[in-house]
């Protein structure tokens, strides 16, 4: 099919256009949305699925996919709980279990690389072991070992929420790693050209191991600030988060097939998310009716990436 | 009608069962068929040979019903024919039968050789299994093929998944089949049952237009063989008189080569030495040494073997056996990211596919085999890699507007400097070029050349594989001829002819038929 023509800066700039009319639609129709404290809640809200989504560019970037997230979410936050329950004091466990997802992560990718097992069949295995794994940990209930002082991890110092700021740290972090550096350009590299990036020697099973290690870090974070969020290890937390990962890295305008992408474009899908969550919850627009908005605005987003590829 | 004086073979008018008269094609800017006529006789296996672009596939696209001619008649059994698309030239008679083959591999031979034409019953809502397997059964009988038509394709080796090919064109009852390269995946042994089914549809009556690379395997096959030069029919011979020479001369033609550099290349230290280097079913006791600043030329016909080398030395393959030196030392395990951090570079036969990331733009690709150069602690300095892959793109004349733009931009000629500067960038010791020149305009072609000699003056040492053998003489000093995954001869690139080289590479083995 011939795509319609779309003039030149609307076309590079289109889903920040469209985010901007979109805030300025909500800012006269939703009372409330504009205001500062406002606009940190919606950065609050999408903190937890947003630090998954930056680990997740990267790994579709690198052309592989990764549906464990969710569960994996939920069993850090679990493997916390219980550590701290046997007695472990909560600033060793946190570091513990950023490394036991980083580990998990690197399992996907030697999965991947050592056996050629596609990274959809392997997370997808994991996506229900894991589950298992935070229901193992904790007898099938929440388990509520932590001290008071860890709230604020996911709660609020003062008026200001944390999460807010890890998401916007994790998006540096990305960004630069993506952006600056030899390893960011040898995932764009793997993923554009699988071929291609191992004859000009670069270590594309490393690339791809360390690429989930990161996405598997960034989980566990993830898992540990909705524990603290809920102030307890919970076995049924995180679940969907996978797909809303997906979705956002895919409105950020990342190719599903590999080689294109940026950590910036996510932040934009993620805020997207956020806003139009947050919008439409102000204005009172029943949840299931959000559901039905937020997946014709991802089939939206395909299509103005389409057309955006068309013409460039 | 005129004949042209070259055709002296021909079998009597209204004789052919296929027959094209004045063919032409035009594409923009280029002829690739000027006025072809030949006929094709009942029961004969006709060879059609030429250099790359002389205008084979276009023929063959065009007998197949892929592509339509410009001017010129088509006759099937002496009738004028429109083939409108591969599926009308099959009804009319003309089955082709593609390098690539077509079979679906998770379905049974009969399943395959009935394909679409599929019998069914209950009006046409159930296929008819049955039926259709006594079908299959009764076409491979007549082929005296002994195969089961239960079998799934995908447990066949690729031999026999051939002549299910072959026997799915037959299924049409055609007057003529055209082969397109069928033995280029074929074993030897695999070759002579293939010639022997050949041989039963000729007996058949049915016209055999078979082309190949593989020159050396026409007197077993063929009767007579058509060379196609620049778009032109140079002539047909009895594959009796179409000894290597009178081929030879009519591929080439008279064209001199230029005389090769004269560089008097004092016999230097070795850089690469590769001994007994096996891969099985590819390579086999490969010896070769290269030497500072010397340029290695490959020949050899398609299918010799001489990508498998290049990727083998380049670590991009396993090895079976065999060892490689760099500067005397020998090298355990090579990878890509081992040969490079020694100094060795491969410049693949693919550039799209094995060569650049065409997602990412011409500065990332140039950068893609040393990103560690122009980075501290894993962080790249934008600004002195910017001006880096500056000075690439002025040292080896590459035509980009932006280098921040995409690659899959750039005309082939300046990709594949982008590749070639790619490697200069790791600032290496040996390139290997896989055919540098396939797909590039001539200035580029030009260019491509004068960056090896100038590699060659700093010292660098280089293996040139090229399918055009002029070019070989033009680039290389030395030239290693390659056959069935063994090298076969060595000569000076000044020392031979065009036609003494490509007779060295076709000539029947001595080796193995001494072995």
């Amino acid at each position: 099919m011939r795509m319609p023509k779309l003039p030149p800066l609307l076309a590079k700039g289109m889903l920040e256009a469209i985010l901007v009319l979109l805030c300025v639609v909500f800012a006269f129709t939703a009372e409330g949305f504009l205001s500062f404290e406002n606009l940190l809640n919606i950065l609050h809200q999408i903190a937890l699925m947003g630090i998954v989504a930056f680990g997740m560019t990267a790994v579709i970037i690198a052309n592989e996919i990764d549906l464990s997230v969710g569960s994996l979410v939920a069993a850090s936050g679990c493997l916390l709980a219980f550590l701290v329950y046997k007695g472990m004091p909560v600033v060793v466990a946190i570091p513990v279990v950023v490394i036991a997802g980083a580990l998990s992560g690197a399992f996907t990718g030697v999965m991947r690389v050592a056996f050629q097992v596609p990274s959809f069949i392997t997370t997808l295995a994991l996506f229900t072991a894991y589950r298992g794994v935070a229901l193992q940990l904790t007898g099938g209930f929440a388990l509520t070992p932590f001290p008071s002082w860890f709230e604020t991890l996911g709660g609020r110092i003062g008026n200001v929420p944390v999460p807010a700021f890890v998401l916007l740290a994790v998006f540096a972090l990305m960004h630069f790693l993506m952006r600056h550096t030899t390893f960011g350009s040898a995932v764009y590299a793997v993923g554009g050209n699988e071929e291609a990036a191992r004859l000009s020697g670069i270590r594309v099973g490393l690339v791809k191991v360390l690429v989930f290690a990161t996405l598997g870090g960034l989980t566990a974070l993830s898992g540990i600030l909705t524990a603290s969020k809920v102030m307890a290890g919970s076995p049924m937390v995180g679940t969907g988060l996978e797909l809303e990962a997906i979705a956002a890295v895919i409105i950020g305008g990342t190719s599903f097939t590999g080689g294109v992408g940026t950590v910036r474009g996510t932040l934009l899908g993620v805020v997207f998310i956020g806003v139009i969550i947050n919008g439409m919850t102000l204005l009172d627009v029943p949840s299931y009716n959000q559901l039905i908005v937020r997946g014709a605005l991802i089939l939206a987003a395909v299509l103005i990436n389409r057309l955006q590829e068309t013409q460039a | 009608m005129k004949r042209s004086v070259a055709d002296e073979t021909a079998p009597a008018e209204g004789a052919c069962n296929l027959e094209v008269v004045g063919i032409r094609k035009e594409y923009p800017g280029a002829t690739a068929l000027d006025g072809v006529t030949l006929g094709f006789a009942p029961g004969e296996v006709h060879a059609l040979i030429g250099k790359n672009g002389a205008g084979k596939s276009t023929l063959v696209k065009i007998l197949s019903g892929a592509v339509q001619p410009t001017a010129g008649r088509i006759l099937v059994r002496g009738e004028r024919v429109r083939l409108a698309s591969p599926r009308d030239a099959f009804a009319k008679g003309i089955a082709t039968v593609y390098q690539e083959l077509s079979l679906v591999p998770e379905m049974t031979v009969g399943e395959n050789i009935l394909l679409g034409r599929m019998p069914t019953t209950w009006g046409g809502v159930k296929l008819d299994r049955r039926r259709a397997y006594a079908a299959a059964s009764e076409i491979l009988a007549s082929l005296r093929m002994d195969l089961d038509v239960r079998a799934k394709v995908s447990g066949l080796g690729m031999a026999t998944q051939q002549m299910v090919e072959i026997a799915k064109a037959m299924a049409g009852e055609p007057s003529a089949v055209l082969l397109d390269e069928p033995t280029s995946a074929l074993a030897r042994d695999e070759t002579e049952s293939l010639f022997a089914l050949i041989a039963r549809l000729t007996a058949r009556g049915v016209t055999v237009v078979y082309i190949s690379h593989r020159l050396q395997e026409l007197p077993r096959v063929a009767h007579r063989v058509s060379v196609l030069r620049d778009g032109k029919l140079i002539g047909t011979r009895a594959i009796a008189d179409a000894t290597p020479g009178v081929i030879a001369e009519m591929m080439f033609g008279d064209a001199m080569h230029k005389t090769p550099p004269a560089v008097a290349l004092a016999r230097r230290k070795p850089v690469l030495e590769v001994r007994g280097l096996r891969r099985a079913g590819r390579l086999r006791d490969i010896d070769l040494t290269l030497h500072e600043g010397e340029v290695l030329g490959l020949a050899g016909m398609v299918g010799a073997g001489r990508t498998e080398l290049l990727r083998a030395i380049s670590g991009a393959d396993r090895l079976d056996g065999g060892s490689i030196r760099i500067d005397g030392r020998e090298v355990g395990r090579p990878s890509p990211a081992r040969m490079k951090a020694l100094g060795l570079g491969l410049i693949p036969e693919n550039r799209k596919e094995e060569g650049l990331v065409l997602e990412l733009s011409t500065d990332d690709n140039v950068c893609l085999a040393n990103l560690k150069r122009w980075a501290r602690a894993g962080v790249i300095d934008r600004r002195r890699r910017r001006a880096a892959v500056a000075r690439t793109v002025a040292d080896l004349d590459i035509a980009v507007s932006d280098p921040e733009r995409k690659v899959s931009e750039l005309s082939g000629g300046n990709q594949q400097k982008v590749v070639i500067g790619k490697w200069l960038n790791t600032a290496p010791r040996v390139l290997l070029f896989d055919e540098p020149t396939r797909g590039i305009d001539v200035r580029a072609k030009q260019q491509v050349f004068q960056i090896i000699a100038d590699l060659s003056r700093r010292g660098i040492a280089s293996i040139f594989v090229s399918s055009e053998l002029e070019e070989l003489l033009d680039v290389c000093h030395r030239i290693l001829v390659m056959q069935e995954g063994r090298i076969t001869a060595e000569v000076e690139a000044a020392d031979v002819t065009l036609a003494q080289l490509f007779a060295l590479c076709v000539q029947a083995d001595s080796r193995s038929a001494a072995s």
